[in-house]
């Protein structure tokens, strides 16, 4: 026969059909066996926050998570404290993350409780941090301390040189160099420098109050207030930025040397650079680790008056004098503001994606916090949040319980399992004439150099660093008992939790089923239609001109 | 058989002309296309301008109670506290007017080279290649050359502002307080987020849209002048000066002026770049300048409703003042291209 035929179904076109056939199902068993995965009735719409930078490491990390394994989409504005109290009041946010609650007392600004109905959710601890760039003689200093009045003097403009006296008595294994001190402070409405405030106000009330008059701000009931908004005098070499990212990267850019900030140990983790250790009420420096805030805030007072609208929050005057020698002083809580009304653009079906997910961070998440550079909340908080949460309106949070919650903090006891461990700190980190010289922060692989520390204090750091560590952290096998010194808890090498413990089986969701089968019926049409429609399948269901005659010549003969 | 008829009309319309001598009325039937183009034109132009008085007064009642409250002291406190009742524009004000002029006075001479170069001198093949990078660099966002003035330019210029500083820190402006030159220790910081660091970013967007106007107006030099003076033995150089930027003047201060009105108004880069200060800082290399719209852009998320009526109030000084330099711009560009084509 002349004319050339081509198989109608060729190897490769069958191949493609079968190949159609076979995403097509599997998108649709796939879609199928995903449904039950919803709960009944309802969907995880996706949610909107904003609030604090401070917290957003934490925030951000336990919103990919979700993401990855669940499918809840959160998005989360990192715009500071203060404009995420404002969202949340215009109702522009689903939710709000901010370290002071609204209208904190002896305030300067106007911040109005919203008429919207909502409730405060701890949702994870961390200490504000003083990150800096320090250098002498062209090496890096990582193991910086200050007290509590240097810092003070330094954040209102009393202290202007690294070289001052107050800051030598700090640092006896340092010669500081004759720079100036450029304080970095936010420029924006932010929770960390209302913490910072509030402890100014507080614990330093004569600097603080002797500030306020130099740049123009009232008294409030006989002190300077505190402020969301740090108040900066014209002129004096503070650099304001905004955002804590803004803040930790200036300090982090390598011209920026001497300066210094206020932010969450999480930045400095980040970008590389250490932090000062802080004074504490048992004269020990100490640096913001999860186990020093962890025992810091043991001290903190949590109003658990469940009628009071500042139901939750904390009032950090103990933590500020606490004796305990592991304290960080300037550690606090974060706090999540909950809708517990339906109004606005919040339905059943956004509380349900906001209420699972607080249930996810309030135990799994807290994992993860360390790692972050944040402290893992303890249990009575975990508990206090997950009755908070159950007040969201379409949520269907799972509580769980000491045993299942996998929160580090959690002990059969009941006690606060991370602060019993807790490393106390070692003998030259007491106040006096010895110092440290491990690196601390972002910078805690790189001790100070003997270039910078000459000073007498800097022979005793190696080895003596866990040698105070006989308390309750004996039982720790991470200690490292080596000669190195540097080596303890904190820079033993760390696992992160990043997967939550009880997650369903990984169900395709709706859409890449959805997707898979289309693409499936996509191939499929485009390998069968053709020789269906196409003028070649037309044309082979004609009689083929040879057969037709022999047809024919066989018709005839049959008739 | 027509005749009488013919006649009659004659006559009819001599009659009326006699009796009122007014043109007579032409009355156009526009077709169903033309109408709808007619109206779409002029639609468009007025749903611009009332889009722009709607803007203007918007901002105006918004801000109408901070004005009010404030009173004249707006335009002349320095201190943003809306909280304190004590907020005035004078120090952002000055800010913006300062990061804006900085800006210009470096674009300009980089967008006349610029211009020049591609128009004059570059070799044909090149040009096209020129043309496209110039209009790729205005379209980069503002948000990216923040954050390269911030993170990387801010680095870079600091020996710069700090040789300026101490070569020329006579000149008022270029003092920086809290520097001093003699001292081996100092440090450069004193010198970071300055409004010279944010102008020279604002200048990196200004120029490349000030360059590609003035190109266009450069092409349009006459050629026959051009060869003229080319023909009288002047040189390339002196045929530029004497034809090319004569006949472009109107065009290259019409291009400043457009940057000027965007430098006003550039927010995401400045925001990004200074450290915001509430006073009046006429030391452009120190740390610490202000903007009206990096103002904005920084509070008003977080604002109560009387501090966003006071930004409001801040908004609507720069809507005017942004309103004045273009419409100024639009002017002389106007007047210069009759004078060019006469």
């Amino acid at each position: 026969m002349s004319l050339q035929r081509i198989p109608r179904w060729g190897v490769a076109r069958v191949t493609v059909a079968l190949l159609g056939l076979a995403l097509i199902a599997s998108g649709v068993f796939g879609a199928a066996g995903a449904l039950p995965a919803y709960a009944v009735g309802t969907v995880h719409s996706p949610i909107v926050g904003s609030g604090s930078t401070w917290s957003a490491n934490a925030l951000q990390a336990w919103i990919r998570n979700v993401w990855a394994n669940y499918q809840w989409k959160i998005t989360y504005s990192e715009s500071g404290s203060t404009q995420g109290r404002n969202d949340f009041a215009n109702g522009t946010s689903d939710f709000g993350v901010s370290e002071i609650p609204y209208a904190i007392a002896n305030s300067n600004e106007a911040d109005i409780r919203p008429s919207r109905e909502f409730a405060y959710m701890p949702i994870v601890a961390g200490g504000t941090a003083f990150m800096y760039n320090l250098e002498i003689g062209g090496k890096r200093v990582t193991n910086l301390r200050l007290s509590g009045d240097t810092i003070a003097k330094i954040f209102t403009g009393v202290i202007t040189r690294w070289d001052d006296p107050q800051v030598k008595v700090d640092n006896p294994a340092l010669v500081l160099p004759s720079i100036p001190i450029v304080p970095v402070v936010r420029s924006d409405g932010s929770g960390a420098t209302a913490q910072v405030s509030i402890w100014l106000r507080q614990e330093h009330a004569g600097l603080w109050d002797a500030y306020c008059p130099k740049v123009g701000r009232p008294l409030v009931n006989d002190h300077c207030g505190v402020t969301s908004n740090y108040p900066v005098i014209p002129g004096s070499g503070f650099v304001a930025r905004s955002g804590s990212n803004g803040v930790a990267g200036y300090v982090a850019l390598p011209h920026a040397v001497g300066a210094i900030t206020f932010v969450e140990y999480s930045y400095a983790l980040n970008s590389g650079y250490p932090v000062a250790k802080v004074l504490n009420g048992a004269g020990y420096y100490t640096e913001p680790t999860a186990q020093n805030v962890a025992v810091g805030l043991l001290s903190a007072q949590i109003n658990e008056d469940t009628a009071s609208p500042e139901y939750l929050t904390q009032d950090l005057t103990n933590v500020y004098t606490s004796a305990d020698p592991r304290t960080y002083s300037l550690s606090s809580y974060s706090y999540s503001i909950l809708p517990t009304a339906l109004g606005g653009s919040f339905t059943e079906n956004k509380g349900l994606t906001l209420a699972d997910f607080g249930a996810y961070f309030l135990c799994e998440g807290q994992q993860s916090a360390e790692v972050l550079g944040y402290s893992p909340l303890p249990i009575n908080l975990v508990q206090a949040g997950q009755k908070q949460l159950q007040k969201v309106p379409g949520g269907n949070p799972v509580i769980k319980g000491i045993t299942d919650c996998n929160n580090p903090t959690f002990s059969p006891d009941g006690s606060n399992k991370l602060a019993n461990e807790a490393p106390y700190p070692a003998d030259c980190d007491k106040q006096g004439p010895t110092q440290c010289t491990t690196g601390t922060g972002g910078a805690k692989d790189t001790p100070t150099g003997a270039g910078a520390a000459t000073g007498p204090g800097a022979a005793t750091a190696a080895g003596d660093e866990t040698g105070a560590g006989g308390g309750p952290a004996a039982g720790d096998g991470q200690q490292a008992s080596g000669s190195e010194g540097v080596l303890d808890a904190e820079t033993a090498p760390v696992i992160v939790a990043a997967s939550p413990q009880s997650i369903p089986v990984a169900a395709v969701s709706l859409l890449p089923s959805l997707a898979m089968a289309g693409f499936g019926g996509g191939l499929f049409a485009f390998s069968a239609i053709p020789p269906i429609l196409g003028k070649r399948g037309r044309t082979s269901l004609l009689p083929d001109p040879a057969d037709g005659i022999a047809d024919t010549s066989r018709g005839l003969t049959r008739s | 058989m027509s005749g009488p008829n013919i006649l009659e009309a004659l006559d009819v319309s001599d009659g009326s002309r006699r009796q009122d001598d007014s043109p007579r009325q032409l009355s156009t039937v526009r077709g169903p296309s033309d109408t709808v183009f007619r109206v779409a034109a002029h639609g468009g132009g007025v749903l611009v301008l009332s889009i722009m008085t709607l803007v203007g007064l918007f901002l105006a009642v918004r801000g109408a109670e901070a004005i009010a409250s404030a009173g004249p002291s707006f335009l002349t406190e320095q201190d943003w506290e809306p909280n304190s009742g004590r907020f005035g524009i004078a120090a952002v004000l000055f800010g913006t007017v300062a990061i804006a002029l900085i800006a210009i006075v470096v674009a300009l001479p980089l967008a006349v080279g610029t211009a020049t170069y591609i128009s004059e001198y570059a070799p044909l093949g090149l040009r096209p290649l020129l043309v496209g990078i110039v209009d790729l660099m205005a379209a980069i966002p503002s948000v990216v050359y923040g954050l390269w003035g911030m993170f990387w330019l801010e680095g870079a210029i600091l020996p710069v502002a700090q040789w300026i500083s101490t070569y020329f820190g006579w000149i008022p402006i270029f003092n920086v307080p809290n520097f001093n030159p003699g001292d081996p220790l100092a440090t450069p910081t004193v010198f970071t987020a300055s409004a010279f660091l944010a102008g020279l970013v604002v200048a990196m967007m200004v120029a490349p849209v000030a360059a590609s106007i003035m190109r266009e107006v450069f092409a349009q030099a006459p050629i026959g002048e051009r060869e003229g003076a080319l023909a009288l033995g002047s040189t390339k150089w002196g045929m530029i000066r004497s034809v090319v930027y004569p006949f472009g003047m109107g065009g290259m201060i019409g291009g400043a002026m457009l940057g000027l009105g965007r430098a006003l108004g550039e927010t995401i880069a400045v925001y990004l770049v200074i450290s915001p200060v509430f006073v009046i800082q006429p030391h452009i290399l120190q740390t610490g300048s202000n903007s009206i719209s990096s103002l904005i852009a920084l509070r008003y998320g977080e604002a109560s409703p009387f501090e966003l009526s006071a930004l409001m109030a801040a908004g609507l000084v720069l809507f005017l003042i942004t309103m004045l330099v273009n419409f100024g711009a639009g002017i002389i560009i106007q007047r210069s291209r009759s004078g060019a084509a006469s």
